[in-house]
């Protein structure tokens, strides 16, 4: 492949690579095979490489030389698909090896896009068991390996990160892409509640499963959601919304935008590099003409109680079979509690977690009101060595759970888009996050700042693997 | 104080009963046991009065017939 660093190369580089004949897709999906094949085994992002991928490369070659046109960007480029969508020529798992689980083969609508957008789907990534966990186990991060790489999204997280593929698919329930997209140093955005078909992902909790994909830069991340956004009458939520060309504005400045911060919850207990890299990332907005909001909203105190009545309820419902029948027995200890227990969530906290739902969504409309965007932390905290069950941050021990979602899951509860995007790095050389969100449908807004706080803080370090 | 062990069984078939949990007397015990810090926090919740706000599930009659669409 010349001297070009060619699995550096952003999702934008390699579709123009293509279309101009630069390299073939079997090249580059081959180059990307030996990559993963070299460095996996210690990273171990990947469950399954397809054994079609090299078939779906050459169609592409051929389809592209027959046309003499590309279907689109995406056309000839591997991309990988977390382990709980399902495809009809790979195995899914959901990253469960119990006894009794089995999943159809037959594409998900996200796969379906891909595939006609021309993609090649290299393999499935994996994923924390059922998406129900932040650690992934036994994927490790790509700038640490003895680092966890954020979950439920892992895999997807750390084989973009390794440089193993330009994009790749997650889910977010209650952070499952933004959480890993910040640990591994990538972009993951959660779109609206609605706006990509979530048919053919197996669900945890159907209210709050986003599916959103990551990648290195915030221009490839629209890039595929253009492919990827859409209304799909098969999924009762997905609004027939329009869907605007997310690449073609994305090149906007930050003059004017009214950017919010919320300094309670968000704000008040991070640790000392996070704090620094994310107060330094809002100075620079603001010195790029941005005009910062401050809000608090004291709601968010109940919001860890609402997103676990949703989760649990939820998820004890999709596998109250699967407890009945002693499948979930076979589940890791983890997982098994967290659905187990969803029988002991009681109708009425479950209702009233609905109602403060409703809450904070007005509680956000009210903000969005004054301002176009809002900015957090991605995460409180950087990526924590593996074996760990708690976390201490500023000061109070919390579950490595509590701790990694605290600061995503309202945007699960409020349906809103949220992008996580690198800001900067601790002192051990982790990756720290940067998290932006906008009104319902708004992802356009969101990319635009989101890409101008890529280009002002221009980092381009990259993990180094052994 | 400790339980005795036939309490212990009256209490787990109790919430098994109350619950409609289908796994056994002492895994039920773990999950309850793993679930009392989480409980601690969902319990969080009674103190709102949310009588006046309505749930965000909100019924849908024509949601069938616009999947067949």
């Amino acid at each position: 492949m010349k001297s070009i660093p060619i699995e550096w190369t952003s999702l934008k580089g390699l579709g123009e690579g293509l279309a101009k004949g630069r390299f073939s897709s079997v090249e580059l999906t081959q180059h990307l095979l030996a990559r993963i094949e070299k460095h996996d085994g210690a990273i171990q992002s990947f469950i399954h490489i397809s054994e079609h991928a090299m078939e779906q490369a050459h169609a592409s070659d051929r389809r592209r030389r027959r046309r003499g046109a590309i279907l689109g960007p995406l056309d000839g480029i591997p991309v990988a698909l977390k382990d709980n969508y399902l495809t009809a020529d790979m195995p899914t798992t959901a990253g469960s090896i119990a006894a009794g689980i089995a999943f159809g083969a037959e594409d998900s609508a996200c796969a379906q896009r891909l595939r006609a957008a021309g993609c090649v789907l290299l393999g499935k990534t994996r994923t924390h068991e059922f998406a129900w966990g932040t650690i992934s186990p036994p994927v490790s991060n790509p700038w640490d390996i003895e680092r966890i790489p954020g979950g439920s999204s892992g895999g997807s997280a750390a084989s973009v990160a390794a440089g193993f593929v330009p994009m790749a698919m997650g889910s977010d329930t209650g952070g499952s892409v933004r959480i890993p997209a910040s640990f591994c140093g990538t972009v993951g955005i959660k779109p609206t509640f609605g706006r990509i078909s979530r048919v053919g992902i197996v669900p945890h909790s159907w209210s709050l499963d986003h599916p959103g994909p990551l990648t290195r830069t915030v221009e490839d991340a629209a890039i595929a959601m253009n492919v990827l956004a859409g209304y799909d009458p098969r999924d009762p939520a997905c609004q027939d919304q329009p869907v605007p060309d997310y690449a073609a504005g994305i090149r906007a400045s930050l003059k004017g935008l009214r950017v919010g911060v919320i300094d309670n919850h968000f704000m008040d207990r991070n640790t000392p590099d996070v704090h620094a890299a994310v107060t330094e990332s809002i100075a620079a907005m603001q010195s790029s003409g941005a005009r910062i909001v401050h809000f608090r909203i004291p709601l968010l105190a109940y919001g860890l109680a609402a997103i676990y009545a949703i989760e649990l309820a939820s998820s004890g419902a999709y596998h109250d079979r699967h407890i009945a029948s002693g499948v979930s027995s076979g589940y890791q200890k983890d997982v098994r509690d967290l659905v187990e227990m969803g029988r002991l969530v009681s109708a009425v906290d479950y209702l009233k977690a609905e109602q403060v739902r409703t809450l904070l969504c007005e509680e956000f409309k009210r903000i969005f009101e004054q301002v176009d965007v809002v900015v957090t932390p991605t995460e409180p905290i950087t990526a924590w060595k593996k074996g760990r069950q708690t976390l201490s941050v500023a000061g109070v021990d919390e579950s490595v759970l509590a701790a990694s979602w605290r600061l995503t899951y309202p945007f699960n509860l409020t349906g809103l888009p949220a992008i996580s995007v690198p800001c900067g790095f601790d002192k051990e050389g982790m990756p720290i996050g940067l998290q932006i969100a906008g009104r319902p449908f708004d992802e356009g807004t969101v990319f635009k700042c989101a890409f101008a706080v890529e280009n002002l803080l221009n980092l381009k370090k990259k993990p180094v693997l052994a | 104080m400790t339980l005795h062990s036939s309490t212990f069984g009256q209490l787990s078939k109790h919430i098994a009963t109350l619950t409609g949990t289908s796994v056994g007397s002492e895994r039920l015990l773990e999950v309850v046991a793993a679930y009392e810090p989480i409980l601690s926090e969902i319990a969080k919740l009674r103190e709102l009065n949310l009588a006046e706000v309505h749930p965000a599930i909100i019924f849908e009659p024509t949601a069938a017939y616009r999947s067949a669409a």
